[in-house]
C-alpha cells in the first residue's frame, strides 16, 4: 500500500465519520480490498472477553465472528491476548491444534486460512482485525505489513469515535455492534440468577448449550429471555 | 572528563528511550538539564514546558539557583526562555549587562546569581513549540556554534520524546475509557437479566425498575447494575419500585 492510498483511505474514513456512515463496515470492505483477502471483520474486546463486532465486510465473516464469540477461541482472540499477529495459513491442516473446537466448523463453512491482527492501543489491545481467505496459503510479507498498518488505522478510529462519547458511555457507532449481543448478556443474567452462579459462568453454560445444539448463541439466549428455555 | 563525543552520543540514546513503561517526564528533563551542564560551557541549565493554555511551567533545573531564575522567568514572563518559546528560534544573550531593558527582572537577578550570558533554544517539532531549554554561563560571550547546534539537536530529540509520550498517554487514557464503557454496557444487560429473573419481569420492565431505583436513590445505573451482578445488592428491595 503506497502513501497515496493510505492518505485516500484516511480521508474517506474521516468523511464517513462526519457523515455518521457504517464506518466499521466500510473499514472492513477497505481491508478486504487493499489486502486482497476474501473477508475482514473487526472484533472489540474488554476484560479479556469478546464484546461485539465493530464491522464485517460480508456475511461469511460474520460466521467466523460468531464462532469465536460462541467458543471463546480462535485467531482473533489469540491476537488480542498475545498482541501479535496470529497467522493460520491452513485451518484444515494446522501446524498445531490451537483451536480444537473452532477449526472444524470454520473449515466446514469454507474458511481455509485465517489471520488475526491485534488492535493495539495504550498498553494493550482493544480487539482484533480478522482476515480470512477461502483457500489455504500464507499472506505475503507486504500483506502482513499492510494489515498491521490497517489495524493501527482501525484502533485510532475506534479511539477517536470513543473520544467524542459522553463520559462513561459507549460511542453510538461502537454501541451498534454490541446491541446485537445484548440479549446474550441478559440471558447470562437470567441463568446466573436461576442457577445461582456468576454471570461469566452462566455465559459459558449458554455457549456450551449453543455449541452442543449447533445453534447460534443469540437464538439460545433469546429462548432463555423469552422463557422458552431453561438451562438445568 | 569523558570524551565529549561519547557523552553526547550517550545523551542522545538516553533521550530516545521514552517508550519505557515507567517513563517520567520530570526525570527525563532533569537528566537533559544536567547533561547540558556537562556538555557545554554552561554552569546551569533549565527546561520550561508550556501547559495546555500556552503558559510556561517549570519542568527541570540543574540547580536550586537555576530554579529560582526559572520561576522569575515564568512569573514575569520575561527572559531568554519565554522569548525562545514565543519566537520558536534560538535566543542568544552574550552579555546580560546589555539586557537590563529587555529583561529588567531576569537580567538583574541572573547577574546577581553570578551569570554573565544566557542562551535559550526552543523545544520545537515543525510548527509545534512546546517549551524552551535555557543555558546560563558565568562568562560573557556567545556560545560556540557547534554547541548551539548540539544543544538544539538534544532539545529536538527531547521534544519528539515528549510529544510521543503525550500521544501514547492520551491513547492509553482513551483505551481505558473504551474498556470501561464496553464493560459497563454489558453489566447493565446482565443486571437486567438478573432482576427480570428474580422479580418475574420481562427485560424491558426490569430495565425500567433499575432506572427508576437509580434515579430515586441518586445512584448511577452502571454502579447499581454492578452491585446487582456482583451480588452486593438485595434485588428484593427493587420489588417495591
Amino acid at each position: 500500500m503506497d502513501e497515496k492510498r493510505l492518505t485516500m483511505l484516511l480521508r474517506d474514513r474521516d468523511e464517513d465519520r462526519r457523515a455518521g456512515a457504517d464506518i466499521g463496515g466500510r473499514l472492513c470492505d477497505t481491508c478486504a480490498e487493499v489486502l486482497d483477502v476474501s473477508g475482514a471483520g473487526i472484533m472489540l474486546m474488554s476484560d479479556g472477553r469478546h464484546r461485539g463486532t465493530f464491522g464485517v465486510s460480508n456475511a461469511v465473516i460474520s460466521v467466523v465472528e460468531e464462532l469465536q464469540f460462541t467458543l471463546g477461541e480462535g485467531p482473533c482472540i489469540d491476537a488480542y491476548w498475545s498482541e501479535h499477529p496470529v497467522l493460520e495459513p491452513d485451518l484444515g491442516r494446522p501446524a498445531s491444534n490451537r483451536w480444537p473446537a473452532f477449526s472444524g466448523p470454520a473449515v466446514g463453512v469454507g474458511r481455509r486460512a485465517l489471520f488475526g491482527f491485534p488492535l493495539r492501543a495504550g498498553t494493550g489491545s482493544l480487539g482484533a482485525l480478522d482476515l480470512y481467505v477461502d483457500r489455504p496459503g500464507d499472506l505475503r510479507p507486504d500483506q502482513v505489513s499492510d494489515a498491521i498498518v490497517l489495524a493501527d488505522v482501525i484502533s485510532s478510529t475506534v479511539l477517536a469515535l470513543q473520544a467524542d462519547a459522553a463520559p462513561g458511555t459507549l460511542a453510538p457507532a461502537l454501541d451498534a455492534g454490541l446491541t446485537h449481543r445484548a440479549v446474550v448478556h441478559q440471558a447470562s443474567g437470567m441463568v446466573a440468577a436461576q442457577l445461582e452462579m456468576p454471570v461469566d459462568d452462566a455465559l459459558v453454560r449458554i455457549r456450551a448449550h449453543a455449541y452442543t445444539d449447533g445453534r447460534p448463541v443469540n437464538d439460545i439466549a433469546r429462548d432463555i429471555v423469552m422463557r422458552r428455555l431453561r438451562l438445568e | 572528563m569523558a570524551d565529549r563525543e561519547t557523552l553526547l552520543n550517550e545523551t542522545f540514546v538516553a533521550l530516545a528511550d521514552t517508550l519505557v513503561g515507567d517513563f517520567d517526564v520530570v526525570e527525563f528533563l532533569s537528566m537533559l538539564s544536567s547533561r547540558c551542564v556537562d556538555l557545554f560551557d554552561a554552569d546551569d541549565a533549565g527546561l520550561l514546558l508550556a501547559d495546555e493554555h500556552g503558559h510556561m511551567q517549570l519542568a527541570a533545573s540543574s540547580s536550586h539557583r537555576m530554579q529560582v531564575l526559572e520561576v522569575l522567568e515564568v512569573q514575569h514572563n520575561e527572559g531568554p526562555s519565554p522569548d525562545a518559546y514565543r519566537t520558536g528560534v534560538a535566543v542568544q544573550c552574550p552579555e546580560l549587562r546589555e539586557a537590563t531593558e529587555r529583561w529588567p527582572v531576569f537580567a538583574a537577578e541572573a547577574m546577581a546569581a553570578g551569570f554573565r550570558s544566557a542562551h535559550a533554544l526552543p523545544m520545537r517539532l515543525r510548527a509545534d513549540v512546546i517549551g524552551a531549554l535555557v543555558l546560563l554561563c558565568p562568562a560573557p560571550g556567545p556560545l560556540p556554534e557547534r554547541d548551539i547546534r548540539a544543544a538544539q539537536a538534544l532539545a529536538d530529540v527531547a521534544t519528539i520524546g515528549i510529544l510521543h509520550h503525550r500521544a501514547a498517554q492520551e491513547s492509553r487514557l482513551l483505551a481505558e475509557q473504551l474498556e470501561y464503557a464496553l464493560t459497563s454496557r454489558i453489566i447493565i444487560e446482565q443486571a437486567k437479566g438478573i432482576v427480570a429473573e428474580r422479580l418475574g419481569l420481562d427485560v424491558e420492565q426490569s430495565y425500567e425498575t433499575l432506572r427508576r431505583y437509580s434515579r430515586q436513590h441518586n445512584r448511577r445505573l452502571v454502579d447499581l447494575s454492578r452491585s446487582v451482578v456482583e451480588h452486593d445488592f438485595d434485588t428484593g428491595v427493587l420489588a417495591e419500585h
